[in-house]
């Protein structure tokens, strides 16, 4: 923030921090999408399929990133423990929200542990289309409201 | 609820080189938000009015305009009373926040500016409304101190999801 963005050639340890908890969640959020399909109706599974293309979008962008700073991107876990086992349509719907929910408090948390502006810039992003899927997936799960007031607030 | 319950996480070390290329294409997720971002990067220099303000009068406006239409359309009840306590909530967060940075100084009553609620308000102009609200949020992003950051961005992303919910 201080240097002009032209001279950087590196961000700070607590960015680097910062991007591999988001990359933990998207590691999580990957594998809840791809849990959850076999539950959904049709549609529900396209939009579950969507969903994880951004995802993958997303976790490959950080994992590039972090690779070209020298950082070794964290690895996927070989599962996760749902809060909520997913048995039907309805549990996994749910599992959606918590995938989405969590990965919206790892963005949010990265606006407030670095000031570089492309990394904010992204982070933004990121909150913001995770809040729109997470509300598709609070309505269709029946949340209420359906859009949460503090996006990424744990 | 708060569910975060995929993930407990620590976190390897490592340098920390970082060529301009890749943190440009980590930017380019953000073309919309990199435009809001640039576009008001000098606008926020010290010195000025806390920022927080004009985005918590902003809430208010849209909480107003929200009960107007519901007065004008009482059907749309239960399709608003929502959005309007979410940008109620959005206002008093703000507003805590511009007391604490203010030294706990009330937050002074930010006069009902620019825009009175139009005669015939409709839904067009409510996700108008929204989405100004959402533009000039995320327009903070770029600079404002960790402290105030999070709260701003999820006023952002919560006003861009009602603009797109009730479009």
């Amino acid at each position: 923030m201080i240097r002009p963005a032209q001279q950087r050639t590196s961000i700070d340890q607590a960015s680097i921090d910062a991007l591999q908890d988001v990359l933990e969640t998207e590691h999580a959020a990957l594998w809840a999408y791809s849990l959850v399909v076999a539950y959904l109706p049709t549609d529900l599974a396209k939009r579950a399929r969507d969903d994880s293309d951004a995802h993958r979008r997303l976790r490959g962008l950080i994992e590039q990133t972090l690779s070209d700073v020298g950082a070794r991107p964290v690895s996927a876990l070989p599962s996760y423990k749902p809060p909520t086992p997913v048995t039907d349509a309805a549990t996994a719907q749910q599992l959606c929200v918590v995938a989405e929910t969590d990965t919206l408090a790892a963005w949010r948390s990265m606006l407030e542990r670095t000031s570089d502006k492309p990394l904010r810039a992204a982070a933004l992003e990121a909150l913001v289309s995770g809040t729109a899927r997470c509300t598709q997936w609070r309505t269709s799960a029946g949340m209420t409201p359906v859009v949460p007031t503090f996006p990424g607030r744990t | 609820m708060s569910p975060r319950g995929l993930v407990s996480l620590p976190v390897p070390a490592g340098p920390v080189r970082l060529t301009r290329r890749r943190l440009i294409a980590l930017a380019a997720l953000a073309p919309v938000a990199g435009a809001a971002l640039s576009a008001c990067d000098g606008a926020s220099g010290a010195g000025g009015p806390d920022p927080l303000i004009a985005l918590a009068r902003a809430a208010r406006d849209d909480a107003e305009l929200i009960g107007a239409l519901i007065t004008a359309t009482p059907a749309l009840t239960d399709r608003l009373t929502a959005v309007r306590q979410a940008r109620t909530d959005h206002a008093i967060a703000l507003e805590t926040e511009v007391t604490r940075l203010a030294g706990g100084t009330p937050a002074p009553a930010t006069p009902a500016t620019s825009t009175a609620p139009p005669a015939a308000p409709t839904t067009a102009t409510l996700t108008a409304a929204l989405k100004k609200s959402a533009n000039d949020a995320g327009g903070l992003v770029a600079t404002l101190p960790a402290a105030r950051v999070g709260l701003v961005a999820e006023v952002a992303a919560s006003c861009a999801s009602w603009m797109q919910v009730l479009s």
